[in-house]
């Protein structure tokens, strides 16, 4: 259609235009940015608001070069390309979001072509065909078991962390995504998160509550997101391994611990985990102005096994190779779809 | 082992905080190995034996580490220790590590029940580019800043670099550039994304075209630009002849297809980002790098005759007398994120042959304009650093 339209095509004629059909069909991409075109993105979450989200990542940093065009509430968005753009109106028209969308359909839908970019879970990203354009963040996502002050006997708390086989999970379920941690900051933030001991010790965990009565030992594990449910299963038969019983439950609220994901919000390392401990409750940390002091501050909110790191998780999307530019997300996962173009968007 | 170290925890968290927060921060590798080194003879005490050993979990190599391991043994000696396996009254552990700004040497430090852990760090350099192959292309740096460089030209008193913020005049001094004078551009309306712009030098009289904006100035005696907004065409070069007029859409990266040659025929074409001219038997032909990814080839009354299919979105004509007379010099097709590449190709039977190796770049070439009858300007950004850094890439014959 592209070949009709053009001014030569008058001139293109038997063989040679056949010629320049197969040239035009095989074009390459150019360097320089095209304009124009959607980009089709596909995510888990689904946001239940009358107003499409303005805090957190991924969506609302769209904000900074696109305009919300069109909001169905837990369905889809479309934003506009923002003329008046801070660094320039975005090379993309637009960019449509599907909400709510199980990983493995999104999945399919990028092999079928049907979308740009998705997220991946780490079964989907085994399952991609060799070369495909993913882009994966650091391991950004804390996941850690967090007890509540019901939980007051802080040898269930410390057998809990002896008790967890990181490796085992981070091997099988979580196909070797991101790190194993005892730490809460990320080792490419911190520089020193190797110094937290990652290895379970079940002997020495059932050592330290052998003496408990069986009530004191029974402890709930809350975990609202059902693709993290497996990795609270596993800790369960861990725990009951070590002498706990753990019974997983769909509901956070009312539980003795629960499985909590949550995200590095500042490249800066005392702000991220000051960060960190506010989103879990923890005690405001010291301001840490090198890396030991740093250091001490999280050892401190450490103290009491109140928080037990798990891993540190990256977020890692699949990208149809139609999309072009610098990775989308930053290190730290803000989506940054402005610098991104689409072949056959034209002007 | 949490909890092993709680007892010593506490009195290591309060000596911690009465530590000057600078107190760790070393000069280099072997400043952080002498800062660990003495903090370890106090705390193994003197002439006593230690036992060492070393882990690397840094993109820090070997030889780091060795030189790590060489400098804490030398400053441990240095500081009365004694390196031995044989009963020592501390085990050291030395980790080479690294978070996003710095280098950290982690040293945790066992004596008997007790432990402490010790940590200095120092500053990341900004990576080293590696390296490139020889060329059949002479490449020449002639610039480097943080900004980006939309284009680089040089009137007879020195150097002008276009920015999307200045336009600023360098003379030589000493050999070397130094910034004589600058003079701040001041868009009507915010740049596109994807700035271009292009400076047309004329003894000490220059143009600068923008997108939606035209500057006229001149170097002598002092820098002076007059800058109005406008839909003007800019002046596109090839070699030392060929000219064209074509409007550049304002809002875009790409000029809109409306041009004029230098022999006066005015047209409409397909949206393009690049223009070059050359010679195929005695017959002038324009090249456009069109919008689509193809490189469309015209004859003098700019109808098509063929095209190209593999070449990237920038392209600038030359003529030195090699190679047929007249060159095109393409970058690579490819994405933003990826090494570039600058290559000489000749066209013969609207066909491109190479003519050159291509000039390897680690990140996007993105700005190629022609400098002078033989010689482009190419600007790359390189990915690690970010930086741009103008060329000056000529044809070279003889080679």
């Amino acid at each position: 259609m592209r070949l009709m339209s053009s001014p030569w095509f008058a001139v293109c004629r038997g063989e040679a235009c056949l010629a320049l059909i197969a040239l035009a069909a095989t074009a390459a991409a150019a360097t320089r940015p095209h304009y124009g075109g959607t980009l089709r993105v596909e995510i888990r979450q689904s946001f239940e608001t009358p107003d499409p989200p303005t805090a957190g990542y991924g969506m609302p940093d769209l904000a900074r070069a696109f305009a919300i065009a069109s909001w169905e509430a837990g369905r889809r968005a479309v934003y506009a390309a923002d003329e008046n753009a801070s660094g320039g109106r975005p090379f993309l028209d637009a960019v449509e979001i599907e909400m709510a969308r199980p990983l493995r359909d999104q999945s399919i839908d990028l092999e079928l072509g049907k979308a740009d970019v998705v997220e991946l879970g780490p079964s989907e990203l085994r399952r991609q065909p060799a070369g495909r354009k993913v882009w994966a963040s650091a391991p950004v996502r804390l996941m850690a078991l967090v007890f509540s002050t019901r939980v007051e006997d802080a040898r269930i708390r410390e057998a809990m962390a002896l008790a967890v086989d990181r490796a085992a999970i981070h091997n099988v379920l979580l196909q070797r995504q991101g790190e194993v941690s005892a730490a809460l900051l990320p080792q490419w933030l911190s520089g020193y998160a190797f110094l937290f001991p990652t290895a379970a010790d079940a002997a020495r965990a059932r050592t330290l509550v052998v003496g408990l009565p069986a009530a004191a030992r029974a402890i709930s594990l809350g975990v609202e997101d059902a693709a993290a449910r497996p990795i609270a299963e596993r800790i369960a038969l861990n725990a009951r391994d070590a002498g706990l019983s753990v019974s997983v439950a769909a509901q956070a609220a009312g539980a003795d611990a629960r499985l909590v994901e949550v995200r590095i919000g500042s490249s800066d390392p005392a702000l991220a985990l000051a960060g960190i401990a506010a989103s879990m409750g923890l005690p405001e940390p010291p301001r840490a102005g090198s890396p030991e002091a740093l250091y001490a501050a999280e050892r401190a909110l450490l103290e009491g096994f109140r928080v037990i790191p798990l891993f540190h998780l990256p977020d890692v999307y699949g990208v149809n190779p139609r999309v072009k530019g610098r990775p989308g997300i930053t290190p730290l996962g803000e989506w940054r779809f402005e610098n991104l173009w689409v072949e056959g968007g034209r002007p | 082992m949490i909890a092993a170290v709680k007892r010593w925890h506490a009195i290591l968290c309060a000596l911690l905080f009465f530590i000057p927060s600078g107190a760790r921060a070393a000069e280099d590798l072997n400043g952080a190995a002498h800062s660990l080194a003495r903090q370890t003879a106090a705390f193994a005490g003197p002439g006593q034996p230690v036992s060492v050993e070393y882990r690397n979990v840094s993109s820090l190599g070997a030889a780091e580490l060795g030189q790590a391991r060489s400098a804490f043994e030398a400053a441990l000696k240095e500081a009365g220790l004694r390196v031995s396996d044989v009963a020592p009254v501390a085990e050291l552990r030395l980790t080479l590590s690294e978070n996003q700004s710095q280098y950290l040497l982690v040293e945790e430090a066992r004596k008997g029940d007790e432990r402490q852990v010790w940590m200095a760090a120092w500053t990341r350099a900004a990576p080293v580019a590696a390296a490139l192959p020889g060329v059949a292309l002479d490449r020449r740096l002639v610039w480097e800043q943080e900004e980006q460089i939309l284009d680089v030209a040089f009137p007879a008193p020195g150097m002008l670099v276009l920015s999307p913020s200045k336009v600023t005049l360098y003379t030589r001094q000493n050999g070397a550039w130094e910034p004589r004078q600058a003079v701040p551009l001041a868009p009507g309306k915010l740049w596109p994304r994807d700035l271009r712009g292009r400076l047309r030098v004329t003894g000490a009289s220059f143009q600068a075209f923008l997108p939606g904006m035209a500057c006229g100035g001149a170097v002598e005696p002092s820098l002076s630009i007059d800058c109005r907004a406008g839909d003007e065409p800019w002046v596109l070069e090839s070699g030392s002849r060929a000219t064209m007029l074509a409007n550049f859409a304002v809002t875009r990266n790409h000029f809109d297809g409306r041009v004029a040659t230098g022999t006066g025929l005015q047209k409409t074409i397909a949206p393009f980002y690049s223009a070059a001219s050359a010679g195929e038997q005695n017959r002038p032909l324009w090249l456009l790098a069109l919008v689509d990814g193809r490189t469309q080839i015209f004859d003098a009354w700019l109808e098509p005759v063929g095209a190209i299919a593999s070449w990237g979105s920038d392209i600038a004509g030359t003529e030195a007398s090699c190679g047929g007379g007249s060159q095109v010099l393409a970058t690579r097709p490819g994405d933003t994120g990826e090494p570039d590449a600058i290559q000489a190709f000749a066209i013969v039977n609207r066909a491109a042959l190479p003519l050159t190796a291509p000039v390897e770049f680690a990140g996007p070439v993105t700005a190629l304009w022609p400098s002078s009858a033989t010689s482009a300007l190419a600007v790359a950004r390189d990915p690690l650093t970010g930086r741009y850094a103008a060329y000056v890439i000529t044809v070279v014959c003889g080679l």
